[in-house]
């Protein structure tokens, strides 16, 4: 009967309880709703960098790992796949030639690093191909190869121009451009540019305040990637000579890092063998997508015994930091939701010493007729949880149906997309909660509700039935 | 058999800088079946010597046997468990709880007994039946009036099957007829179930019904008469 009879008293006022529970509906909400947005940040960070960058696992030669060196290959690639092959968790696998280039086009020229590869095999472990924002990614033969850039690399090359076209522009939304921006728009068409600064720099001078809430999305939608442009590589051979070929950009893809999309370009494997002065077979990575990130671990670990002579790493291994994001992701959600709970603390020590006050001369009542201290401790305690848990269980509904659509539809942060794809970040994201993170949020919301509790307890604990019987 | 023995008990009060001898060399002895007052003028320390009896308050001097247990040596949880079963008590404010029904607030003593609840609730009503309430085991004490409210406090005092019953003024916030009400109800229980009542009052009709009457005058004794 204390558990209904907490839960009665807690309603005994029910403005004052209500909006103690709204407070704490509310602040979890904001709570719960920023732990999600950081959630499916990390998230996306995790995932596009496993199915876009680094895989489950990386298999080098130890010394390539030193300097990055032509002739630092590995040399039994295929007694590599026999074991892959046997291995349930493993879902694909890839070889790689990895050689550092100067890429030079008719206008600029770049350092990156090219991968050699076989489109069919990447397919099965990298999600790039999927990442085309113009022409192809090493489909069909041509007389001279193709290679795929990144967008970064295709600025650093300066293979990219702006232009406005009227066409263009009318075909864009206008909850994604509005008119107003429209308007000043027009005065660009017809003018090509061919440097995103100089570009960069007209836009600011007619949009004026408009500019940068809307200057991300204008230079992704009016960017034309200069294809069929020729890019010549420069390359170290493993006996130091340096060789040179001749590429055609048919294809740049767009990852949410823009980090990433500077470094790395990719070309069919045979034909950067040959460049390299490689055979097709001696690879210098070899890149393995698990079933999960705990699978990639375990594979990861069995599989080293039986190439000792090679570095075999997880994830993990290869990029620690990726993890920390995990964790640190989900501890920064946690202390934002404890420092809010101990703001809301305050609220409720004040609704429970109010609550207790008011029922001075039913508490001596209680004592007198046979109610020990533990229960009366008890009871207000549990009138506590049950107010912040109320509270918690409104805030952490609403916040799972507002998750759930933002879930699908994603949060746009498109005004700072550039700032986010320096850092590996998406500026479109999908805010999720666990489970486990419900849980835990509950727990501290007793928790809450228990130190809350405290004084208001200790202040009813201190009566005297004698003298509390007395009290008006 | 005397079922509470008071031995020269004293009470004195320290209020800021004054002492205030609220009873002086109390002796006195209660029997089972007793249906007895204590009357006085105000200020005689009739609540004072009830609330000893109670264990809600500690003698400054002497000693009380309830039940052949000297509780003025009795202290926390060990005298709150010994009131849960030994003692009952009916305030003048009625003091029911207002958010449980007129069954519930009787089944909380045996709840704090730890009585099932299959037992509790049959016992409760009976207790309601008693004092006259059966059709009103579900309602809140909003919804009674002082006389049944009164009546649950005294069905509540009951149910812990106390040794006996203390009631403060009981009928002081009462009209005429409850109050008549209530004694009758008390008075039948007394008769029936020998169940011992302690009053504190300045009733008459209290005083009218019972069979014994102690008068404190300026924290002592002034007589203890007993009726035929």
């Amino acid at each position: 009967m204390i558990l209904s009879l907490s839960w009665r008293n807690i309603w005994r006022n029910k403005t004052r309880s209500l909006i103690v529970v709204a407070t704490l509906a509310v602040g979890l909400l904001g709570g719960v709703m920023f732990m999600g947005l950081i959630n499916g940040w990390v998230e996306q960070r995790m995932h596009d960098s496993i199915h876009n960058e680094i895989a489950h696992i990386q298999i080098h030669n130890p010394q390539y790992l030193l300097n990055e060196e032509t002739q630092h290959y590995i040399s039994d690639y295929p007694s590599i796949i026999t074991a892959l092959d046997t291995m349930k968790s493993v879902i694909g696998y890839t070889g790689r030639i990895k050689v550092f280039a100067m890429a030079q086009s008719d206008r600029a020229t770049s350092g990156i690093v090219v991968m050699g590869i076989n489109p069919t095999e990447e397919a099965t472990v990298s999600e790039i191909s999927t990442k085309l924002v113009a022409g192809e990614f090493l489909e069909n033969n041509h007389r001279v190869p193709s290679i795929v850039v990144g967008s970064t690399t295709a600025e650093s090359l300066k293979l990219i121009n702006y232009n406005i076209t009227s066409e263009k522009l009318d075909s864009i939304d206008e909850s994604k451009i509005p008119v107003e921006v429209k308007d000043s728009l027009k005065l660009l068409i017809g003018q090509r540019f061919r440097s995103k600064t100089t570009f960069q720099k007209e836009l600011k001078s007619i949009l004026a305040d408009n500019y940068d809430s809307h200057v991300d999305y204008i230079l992704k939608c009016f960017a034309e990637y200069r294809l069929n442009s020729s890019v010549i590589l420069t390359l170290q051979t493993p006996e130091g000579e340096l060789h040179n070929q001749m590429f055609k950009v048919r294809g740049v893809y767009k990852t949410t890092n823009s980090a990433f999309d500077g470094r790395f370009a990719y070309v069919e494997r045979g034909i950067l063998a040959s460049t390299a002065g490689l055979q097709e077979n001696q690879v210098h990575e070899v890149a393995v997508l698990c079933t999960g990130l705990d699978e990639g671990k375990t594979a990861a670990a069995s599989l080293a015994p039986n190439f000792k002579f090679l570095s075999v790493r997880s994830w993990e291994q290869v990029s620690p930091e990726i993890a920390m994001y995990a964790e640190m992701g989900n501890f920064m959600g946690m202390i934002y939701i404890v420092i809010i709970l101990f703001a809301l603390a305050f609220g409720i020590v004040n609704t429970m010493m109010m609550s207790v006050l008011e029922r001075i001369r039913e508490l001596g009542m209680l004592m007198a007729i046979g109610m020990n201290k533990i229960r009366v401790f008890t009871m207000i305690m549990v009138e506590s949880i049950l107010l912040s848990l109320t509270g918690g269980i409104v805030g952490m509904a609403i916040s799972a149906v507002i998750l759930s659509i933002l879930s699908k539809t994603g949060v746009d942060f498109g005004m700072w997309a550039e700032g986010f794809e320096a850092l590996g970040y998406s500026s479109m994201v999908y805010p999720e909660i666990t489970v486990g993170n419900y849980v835990m949020i509950t727990v501290l919301v007793i928790i809450t509700g228990m130190v809350a509790s405290l004084w208001p307890a200790r202040r009813a604990l201190k009566l005297k039935p004698v003298e509390a019987l007395r009290h008006e | 058999m005397a079922i509470i023995e008071v031995v020269n008990v004293e009470k004195i009060y320290n209020d800021s800088e004054v002492k205030v001898s609220a009873l002086k060399g109390i002796n006195l002895q209660f029997n089972q079946g007793e249906f007895t007052t204590i009357v006085g003028p105000s200020g005689s320390g009739k609540t004072t010597l009830l609330n000893l009896l109670g264990g809600l308050d500690k003698p400054s001097a002497g000693r009380i046997c309830v039940d052949g247990v000297w509780i003025d040596t009795l202290s926390g949880s060990k005298l709150i468990d010994f009131r849960l079963h030994h003692i009952g008590f009916v305030f003048q404010a009625y003091n029911l709880i207002p958010v449980l029904t007129a069954s519930e607030n009787v089944e909380l003593i045996m709840q704090l007994q730890g009585v099932p609840s299959g037992i509790r609730r049959k016992v409760a009503r009976d207790l309601l039946d008693q004092v006259g309430l059966a059709d009103r085991y579900d309602s809140r004490p909003s919804q009674l009036s002082g006389g049944q409210q009164q009546r649950v406090a005294v069905a509540r005092a009951l149910a812990s099957k106390p040794k006996f019953i203390l009631a403060d003024e009981p009928t002081a916030n009462l009209d005429g007829k409850s109050a008549e009400n209530l004694l009758e109800i008390m008075e039948h229980l007394n008769h029936e179930h020998d169940v011992t009542f302690i009053f504190s009052t300045h009733d008459q009709r209290v005083v009218s019904k019972a069979h014994r009457i102690v008068l404190l005058e300026d924290g002592m004794v002034k007589s203890d008469e007993f009726r035929v």
